[in-house]
Order: C-alpha cells, then sequence, then structure tokens
C-alpha cells in the first residue's frame, strides 16, 4: 500500500536574468494504490504527473506532505533506510531505446541487479541465471533467443519487454510506468499494456501508469483509479471507466473532448469542450488554476480554488465549483 | 485561391538504401495520387517508409539512399526525380511547402523566427521582403499567435505547440501550394494537437492547398484527412476515403492495425495487439507479400507473389486474399 498526502513540490530556479523563479511541480496531491492495485496519472506535459511519478519512485524528494510506504513514512527515515523501501518501487522509462545500456547484452544488464538480490538475499550463482530465464519469461520472451544479444537487436516493443523484465529482478511491489508506450509502435501497444495487466493478476504486482493517452489507462485493469492532474492539483479522481464515461470537470472534459475521433468507426460526443486559451496565457495563480481557460467559470472561481471533494450524485471526487456531466467522449457506432 | 492546388501523381516509386547487405527498399513500387485540394494521410508504423515517400516529394532523399526508380509528378513542378541543382533548390519551398518531424528542433536556436523567414525569402530571391514578413504576421495571426511577438522571438521561447505553427508558417510563407506535414503532432499534447490539426484543416481550406500528412497515429489521419494511405514495410496496402478505410477495412493489416488501437469506450476485449512485428529494411522479404509473417488470411501464393494493388471502387488494396474473395 503505497499512500500520499498532500504532497507538495516546488522547483527553484536560480540564475535567471529576472532573479529566482519558482515553479509549483505539485501542489498537495492525496493518493492511495493499494497492494496489486492500478492507478493512472492523466495529464498534458509539465502538470506535474512525471514529477510525482519520481517523488513515487524515490526519486525525487518533496518539500512537503507525507509518502507511507507500507506504513512507513518515507520523511521520518534517513536517505539510507529508505533505500530498502523504494527498491519494491520500480520506475519504467518511455524510451526504451535509452533506457537500456548499448554495449551490454541483456544477460549482462539483468545480471548486475541479480546479483545484488542474490547478496540480499542469500541466493547461488546458479539461481541468478535461473531467475534471468524466469523473468524473460514472465515478459513474454524467450530467455534463449534473447539473453545473447545487444539493445540494438532487438525492436522497441521487445526492448521494452526486457525494460519490465529487468525492473522485475528485484521483486518489486509496484511498477511506476511512466508513458511507457507512447514510443512503441501501434500495433505493439495492446501487447505491452496486456502485459502490464497480466503482471498485476500474476505476480500481484501494482501498476502507476503516467500518460496522456487516455485511452490506454483503460487497459491496465477495469479496477484502475485515474487521477486528472492540471496545473500540481488532482481535479478529478475515480474509478477509471467512470470518469471517462462521465467527466465533471470541465478540464477533464477538455483533455476528452480533444481525443481524435475515429469518423466512420465512432460518433463524437455532443458536448465537446474546448478551452478558452492556451496553457501559456492562462497561468494565474488565484483562484480556480483552471478557471481562466474554463468555458464554464462562475463568479467564485476567480477568488476561491475548489479543492478535491464529493458531492451528492457525482460517483467521482472533484475539484469543481460548478459540476456538470457532458458528453464528451467519442462512442463506437455500433452503440445506439 | 481555390484553382491553384497541385495535383500529384506518384507512380512506381522505387526508394533503396545501401547497406552492407547491398541496395534495399524502403518504399517499393508504390502509385498513389493526390488530387487537387485534397487532405491525404499515410499511415505507418516505424520502418514502413512514410518518411521516405515523403521526403521523394522533394526529391530529397539523402544517401545513402536514393530514389531508384518511378516518377513523381507534380502540376507546374513536372517531374521532381529529374529535377537537379538550383532548379530543385526553388521548387522546394515554392512549390513545395514541408513541415518536419518535431519542428521544434528544425528552427535556428541562434536567430529570432523574423531573420529565418528573412533568410528563407533570401535564398528564394523574394524582392518585397517587408511584404514576406508581412505575410509571415499574418499567416502567424491566422494561427491564433501574436504575430509580431513571435516573430522577434527565439525558438527557445516558445512553446512546442507554437513552434509546430511556425514550422506550418515557413512551409505556407512563400506561397507554396503543395505542403506535407511529417508528423506534425507528435509529441504535443492532446490538447494542443487537437488545436494544430484544426489549424491544418482550416489553413488548408481557405489558402486551396493539396495537403499530405505522414504519421503514425491514425487518429490523425481520421481527423483531418480525405484520403487514406496504409503503409506496411516499404508498401502501400490500401488506400481510399478516410471514413471507408476506417469503417470498412479490407486489408488484413489495416484491420489488425484499427483493431489494434487503445478505445476510449466500449468493450476493451475488442481490441487486440497485432501478432509478430513489423518489418525493417533488412527483414522485408524479398520477394512475396510483405505482410504475410503476420498474416491470418496467408496463402502459399502470398510467399512467392507480392500482390498488386487493385482497384475495388474507390478503394485500392494490395492483398491476394481480398481479391479472391471479390471474385468468389
Amino acid at each position: 500500500m503505497i499512500t500520499g498526502e498532500g504532497i507538495v513540490k516546488t522547483f527553484k530556479q536560480r540564475g535567471n536574468v529576472l532573479g529566482a523563479r519558482e515553479v509549483r511541480a505539485l501542489r498537495g496531491v492525496d493518493f492511495a494504490i493499494p497492494k496489486g492495485g492500478a492507478a493512472s496519472f492523466i495529464g498534458e506535459s509539465g502538470c506535474g504527473k512525471t514529477t510525482l511519478g519520481r517523488i513515487i519512485a524515490g526519486l525525487e524528494t518533496y518539500d512537503e506532505g507525507e509518502l507511507t510506504l507500507d506504513g512507513v513514512p518515507m520523511s521520518s527515515l534517513k536517505p539510507k533506510q529508505r533505500q530498502p523501501h523504494f527498491r519494491k518501487i520500480q520506475l519504467i522509462h518511455q524510451d526504451p531505446y535509452s533506457a537500456l545500456n548499448p554495449t551490454r547484452t541483456i544477460h549482462q544488464t539483468l545480471n548486475a541487479p541479480l546479483t545484488l538480490r542474490a547478496k540480499q538475499t542469500g541466493r547461488s550463482k546458479a539461481w541468478i541465471e535461473e531467475r534471468a530465464a524466469e523473468v524473460l519469461s514472465m515478459v513474454g520472451l524467450d530467455p534463449g533467443s534473447v539473453l545473447a544479444r545487444y539493445p540494438h537487436q532487438l525492436s522497441g516493443g521487445m526492448r521494452q519487454r526486457v525494460v519490465i523484465a529487468r525492473a522485475l529482478t528485484v521483486d518489486p511491489e509496484m511498477l511506476v510506468a511512466d508513458e511507457a508506450v507512447s514510443m512503441i509502435d501501434v500495433s505493439l501497444r495492446l501487447g505491452i499494456l496486456a502485459l502490464l495487466k497480466d503482471l498485476r493478476e500474476r505476480l500481484g504486482v501494482a501498476v502507476l501508469f503516467i500518460t496522456h493517452d487516455v485511452a490506454t489507462s483503460r487497459y491496465i485493469g477495469d479496477d484502475g483509479e485515474l487521477y486528472v492532474i492540471y496545473r500540481g492539483q488532482v481535479v478529478e479522481r475515480g474509478p477509471v471507466d467512470t470518469v471517462i464515461a462521465d467527466p465533471v470537470h470541465p478540464y477533464t472534459q477538455s483533455l476528452l473532448s480533444a481525443i481524435p475521433v475515429l469518423h466512420g468507426l465512432e460518433r463524437p460526443g455532443e458536448q465537446p469542450v474546448t478551452p478558452v486559451e492556451s496553457m501559456e496565457a492562462g497561468q494565474d495563480e488565484s483562484g480556480c488554476l483552471f478557471a481562466p481557460r474554463c468555458p464554464f467559470r462562475g463568479e467564485r472561481c476567480a477568488d476561491e480554488r475548489p479543492l478535491l471533494q464529493v458531492t451528492e450524485g457525482i460517483p467521482q471526487e472533484h475539484a469543481c465549483f460548478y459540476p456538470e456531466r457532458r458528453s464528451v467522449v467519442a462512442r463506437p457506432m455500433s452503440e445506439v | 485561391m481555390p484553382g491553384q492546388a497541385p495535383g500529384v501523381r506518384i507512380d512506381g516509386l522505387t526508394v533503396v538504401y545501401k547497406t552492407p547487405a547491398g541496395e534495399l527498399p524502403a518504399v517499393r513500387d508504390v502509385a498513389l495520387t493526390l488530387e487537387p485540394g485534397t487532405i491525404t494521410g499515410i499511415v505507418g508504423e516505424s520502418g514502413s517508409g512514410k518518411s521516405t515517400l515523403a521526403l521523394s516529394l522533394l526529391n530529397a532523399v539523402q544517401p545513402p539512399g536514393r530514389i531508384a526508380a518511378g516518377s513523381v509528378d507534380i502540376d507546374g513542378l513536372g517531374d521532381v526525380v529529374g529535377l537537379r541543382g538550383e532548379e530543385l533548390r526553388k521548387a522546394r519551398g515554392k512549390h513545395v511547402g514541408y513541415v518536419f518531424q518535431a519542428a521544434q528542433n528544425s528552427l535556428n536556436p541562434l536567430k529570432t523566427v523574423g531573420k529565418q523567414v528573412l533568410d528563407l525569402g533570401r535564398s528564394h530571391g523574394v524582392e518585397d521582403l517587408r511584404g514576406l514578413v508581412r505575410d509571415a504576421r499574418e499567416l502567424l495571426g491566422r494561427m491564433g499567435l501574436d504575430g509580431a511577438r513571435v516573430l522577434d522571438s527565439h525558438q527557445h521561447e516558445l512553446s512546442g505547440g507554437m513552434r509546430q505553427r511556425v514550422g506550418i508558417m515557413l512551409a505556407l510563407v512563400l506561397n507554396a501550394h503543395l505542403v506535407v506535414l511529417d508528423e506534425p503532432t507528435t509529441a504535443l499534447d492532446m490538447i494542443t494537437q487537437a488545436n494544430i490539426l484544426k489549424i491544418v484543416r482550416e489553413v488548408h481550406a481557405e489558402r486551396g492547398l493539396t495537403t499530405l500528412v505522414i504519421t503514425h497515429d491514425i487518429g490523425v489521419v481520421a481527423e483531418v484527412a480525405d484520403r487514406l494511405a496504409v503503409m506496411y514495410g516499404g508498401r502501400l496496402v490500401e488506400q481510399g476515403p478516410t471514413r471507408q478505410v476506417l469503417g470498412d477495412p479490407r486489408h488484413p493489416y489495416t484491420k489488425g492495425l484499427i483493431r489494434a488501437i487503445p478505445r476510449l469506450t466500449g468493450d476493451i476485449a475488442e481490441a487486440r495487439a497485432l501478432p509478430g512485428r513489423p518489418p525493417t529494411l533488412t527483414t522485408v522479404p524479398e520477394r512475396g507479400c510483405v505482410f504475410r509473417d503476420r498474416c491470418e488470411l496467408r496463402m502459399d501464393v502470398c510467399d512467392t507473389d507480392d500482390p498488386a494493388a487493385v482497384a475495388h471502387g474507390d478503394r485500392i488494396v494490395a492483398c491476394h486474399a481480398v481479391k479472391v474473395r471479390e471474385h468468389a
């Protein structure tokens, strides 16, 4: 179980001509990912979803709030003491082409973490070889043909599987997949998504999926939770299918409206939402963060910031004073 | 300005790359017609040859690649495969505008956008440079930007979506009427992507263009293109009106590709990955159908004969199995 409470992260840039500049990457984010569960963070680039993923994986510190792994608050520990906890959380990068060392065979790549793991758990050398073959089989690769190869001899999809296999060598409890399929060919994407889902079911590994492609977040399991993040704040949160089918926050609605419609296969939603301003223009710090771009903003939005809340008749949490269901998502032609 | 849009006829086009294993075809025997005033989308996975095909429109395939056979006939320009030197340089930019993949990386980081517009004008012998800058500002304004500010900016001062619009402006400012967009929205966010696609559609209609969009993302093509062409292993396997191809794909690869798109709504079990993996330059079979290894309709003839592209009404499909079914 991994929980975050009120996580705040501010990046400070010094040495600018105009003096120090602050970028608020996260403004008090709460989340909870149960053991073996699934969650997806979606939002535009710069919304803070990758920063949050890196904090969860222990690669970045946070300024305020608390990250708790299996009941242990991380801020109470010294960096050295945190290490064994963060071993349980492994990050899978977007680009399988740069995530593997090109001068090492797959065998060498898997050997390093396995040797470490063998030392920690007191296992033999034979176990290392066995385990290397085992993790490759788990990700759907044939160990016999892959172990001796170099990364450049594998396709993008196979490389991403090797990256996942490497993450599995240290027996993680959660995989953080940051845009893990966006560089994979379309015809192979579902294979990687199905693999992540399969690992959840077989090994009980939780999956945190970070993406800007909302549709892919449905494929790691229908019990997953969706977090929609805008400028460092969670603006909508709920079961993945509920949020996609019935979004209530205008930002979520804008995101979903922007997804291309497969004309001929799908019919577009009847009430598409388009933001009134661009991301660059809408950077006000007062009131609701989305208000400058929101076509439905009301009186309260300029001065008050809505927080994530539950209101009557809406199953998901949302951060909007005027939540309203709108039909924005394209539906298959076959569904009348 | 409609009526100025040129038509393009690509015929028998083969582009080969020199490798240690000999010259291998990245594009093989491709025939494609771009009707004047239409938007055509070419969809393909990595290594399908789609970018190479697009570069052929400018006769800009770089060594070790070369156009080995075929013609690219553009109205008002002739066969660009035969153009050389100065003629070719002038045609690029003036007749054919090209928006490169990741426009963010194709701008000069040391010069303001305005200076790059001037460079472009000078290299094409434009006399009225003031007029050119005015056109550039208007175009940027048309795309929802503050033209004067953008012209005075360096590329690092612009966001990804803004740079992409600058790329489109540079392709259009010399009044080219044939425009090629290579992956116009890769690396852009959903909302920015929707914006850029809207701009592409509007500018296309207003200026009377013939547009070619190259992408790996069927969604992009579905949004903007009138016609859709699907590439695989250097071959065009299917082409036709976008809605027809999406609604009723004929070629087994097109079917598999559409089935492999993650869906926002509906049953997730309906989407399935295509088995196998796309071929690369070195693994494309020399003889027979390029898709046969991943195909569920594979027959004996597929191993030996390359299927010809056959027209079925509005649709052109290169598949032995589809041909058999049509005749049955």
